[in-house]
């Protein structure tokens, strides 16, 4: 009986076929891909990729990281990290070319064999200025973050695992920060010390603190109520044992995101602050680049639109790389 | 009931925020250098009218007796008169000139933003892994990741220099007048004074800049909503409410968005403190007169007075804002409130 319905099917399917002119594009325009992949169109290969794939397990981490965005993301990391580390071999030209004034004498040139992307206000070269702007930008914002954090964790683990009024004095000021305009602290501490790069770093690493011992607070305190916790006081541990040793790399999976996402961020808010003015002249910054090329927009647009390009590329690969991170150190496994 | 109580226990968990934010403020200034006298003497001074100025202005006072008289000027309205940015202008007048309009653009970006980051954030969810999520999820990840000053200054060169469609700066045609100030609002003085030129022209001003700010805080919103939403769309009370035959929508709609509002909530309140403590780049940009610029050319230049007021404002309007969302909070998930 089932095989009649089958049968009755298949006869079906074969009927609408009439053409053969176009049953044999059909034919070439379904297989045509497979022609660039040599030995695709073998079963075998294909019922052991399928049985591979429903045996290989989905919890390794490193499975889970391999996204093709997530690999995009490491890759412009990586790239940028390269680019401010190798910036004297892979540029043309020198720092002193770059933030002096060029002998050639021309101003806001467009592209040409000697400066690819074009000039900008002194003849200066725009590729040069957006390889070496890398290295100010991760200079600034990696110390201050590492600043930001141990420091967040530190004062969060604390507050989490004490509780009662060390807990709530530590989060009443750590509120006060988070709700604190933080241009106001930068622009105030630019007051007081003048444009100095330590005490930008500073600045945002007080900002940054707020933020993560929050976060790591609430994963103590939902730790410290475990039963194993409770297992090592009873075997004798002090409490920075237990703080540091046991509750805090557990804890610490939020931090390692929000850490990949604030560097974005860190880096997008001093591309602000350059462009503003308050940036220091004397470090190649893309966010001056842009102020400076604003004026003159209408003459020539590529001064302003290559700066800007590698601000957002920056930016969107620590973006990728955070959230792949948490998609691949996300408990759920159905989130693939 | 239980919303009134939650909301007053709200309120007196915030208001320390505000009071150690002035306290901070007010530490901060003690070691900016810059001294208010200079601005209320003649050119040439002698030692004698220098001290009389500066026991007049009581900056020789001891440390708490100024704390204690900073925040009774605070609270009480008395701003002083500003010293550098506009000598002599009081404070209270320079301020509510421009914080209305550093308000409006925040509103009308932070509603646009919400609404559409919401509703994006949802189509992103329901149709997972399929071309509108990555569509969507395309457009965040920009959004969130592009320089705010620099997309200004691509919208002002493709929409005013290509085509001539919007206005590159300002926030007003500059010889147009001014509405009778009922309200400070711009928009809402020329609708209530009748003048729909002058509505119309701000509205257009307005464009560009709403249209930067909101789409990088609709980036994130999207992002927030998209995550929190899947989250909630495996829980079991979805799988029970599908059993029984409820329509996608109504699943959404009904059961699924209180829940995942949540969080966004807390981002939607973020990026508004964020939005007003700021906007300094996009006003910079668009060379639109706001509190943002206030701000920074008081800190720089050393005035105190509409420092301290500036950031008073900010800081009292970051707290109504959180109230505000404390509101929606209990609103949404019901077990806060007790």
């Amino acid at each position: 009986m089932m095989e009649k319905v089958i049968e009755e099917e298949y006869e079906v399917k074969e009927e609408k076929k009439k053409n053969t002119l176009v049953s044999i594009l059909h034919w070439i325009a379904t297989h045509i891909k497979f022609l660039f992949i040599p030995g695709y169109l073998s079963e075998d290969l294909e019922s052991r990729r399928a049985e591979y794939e429903r045996r290989v397990s989905k919890r390794k981490f490193i499975r889970r990281l391999k996204s093709f965005l997530t690999l995009l993301g490491i890759f412009i990391i990586f790239f940028i990290v390269t680019l401010a580390v190798f910036a004297p071999w892979i540029s043309v030209y020198t720092f002193q070319d770059l933030t002096g004034y060029p002998l050639t004498g021309s101003q806001w040139g467009p592209a040409s064999p000697a400066h690819p992307l074009g000039q900008t206000l002194n003849g200066r070269d725009i590729l040069g200025r957006m390889i070496w702007g890398a290295r100010s930008s991760l200079t600034i914002a990696l110390p201050a973050l590492l600043f930001a954090v141990s420091f967040g964790v530190i004062f969060g683990v604390i507050a989490g695992y004490y509780r009662g009024w060390v807990d709530t004095v530590i989060m009443r000021i750590m509120d006060i920060f988070l709700a604190f305009p933080g241009l106001v602290l930068i622009l105030v501490f630019i007051s007081i010390w003048g444009i100095q790069i330590e005490y930008y770093m500073l600045a945002y690493g007080i900002l940054g603190v707020a933020g993560y011992s929050r976060l790591i607070r609430g994963n103590v305190l939902q730790a410290r109520e475990l039963p194993y916790i409770q297992a090592a006081k009873v075997a004798g541990a002090r409490d920075w044992r237990i703080m540091f040793k046991h509750i805090l790399p557990n804890g610490i999976q939020p931090i390692i995101i929000a850490f990949t996402f604030d560097i974005g961020g860190v880096i997008l808010s001093l591309a602000g602050l350059s462009f503003i003015g308050f940036g220091n002249r004397d470090l190649i910054e893309w966010g001056n680049d842009i102020a400076v090329a604003s004026d003159r927009m209408y003459d020539a647009p590529w001064a302003m639109f290559w700066p800007g390009i590698m601000i957002l590329i920056t930016v969107l690969g620590f973006m990728l790389v955070g959230d792949g991170l948490r998609d691949a150190l996300d408990p759920r496994m159905k989130n693939l | 009931m239980s919303m009134i109580s939650y909301m007053v226990r709200r309120l007196l968990t915030l208001l320390p925020v505000l009071f150690g934010t002035l306290t901070l403020i007010f530490i901060l200034s003690e070691f900016m250098p810059g001294d208010p006298t200079f601005a209320f003497l003649p050119q040439n001074f002698t030692l004698e009218q220098y001290l009389a100025i500066r026991r007049w202005l009581g900056l020789d006072d001891p440390l708490m007796v100024r704390y204690f008289r900073y925040m009774g000027d605070l609270f009480t309205g008395n701003w002083g008169r500003s010293l550098i940015v506009s000598q002599g202008a009081p404070v209270w007048d320079l301020v509510w000139e421009r914080f209305p309009r550093t308000m409006e653009l925040s509103l009308f970006s932070i509603i646009i933003a919400s609404f559409i980051g919401v509703k994006a954030g949802v189509i992103s969810a329901r149709h997972r892994n399929k071309a509108k999520d990555t569509v969507i999820r395309g457009i965040s990840l920009v959004g969130v990741a592009m320089p705010i000053f620099w997309m200004g200054t691509l919208l002002q060169y493709f929409l005013t220099y290509q085509i001539d469609l919007f206005p590159a700066i300002h926030f007003k045609t500059p010889w147009y007048g001014d509405p009778a100030q009922i309200t400070g609002f711009r928009l809402i003085d020329s609708l209530l004074t009748g003048k729909i030129y002058l509505f119309t022209d701000a509205l257009i001003h307005l464009i560009l800049p709403v249209a930067c700010l909101s789409f990088i805080t609709l980036a994130s919103i999207t992002r927030q909503t998209r995550s929190s939403m899947l989250e909630v769309l495996q829980l079991d009370y979805i799988r029970t409410a599908r059993a029984k035959g409820c329509i996608e929508t109504d699943v959404i709609r009904t059961h699924a968005l209180k829940n995942a509002l949540i969080p966004t909530t807390t981002i939607i309140g973020l990026s508004f403190g964020s939005l007003l403590s700021g906007a300094i780049l996009t006003e910079t940009t668009f060379s639109l007169h706001g509190m943002g610029d206030l701000l920074v050319n008081a800190i720089t230049r050393f005035d105190f007075y509409v420092l301290n007021a500036s950031v008073f404002l900010i800081s009292l309007t970051f707290v109504i804002i959180n109230l505000f969302m404390d509101m929606i909070y209990g609103f949404l998930d019901p077990r806060i409130r007790y």
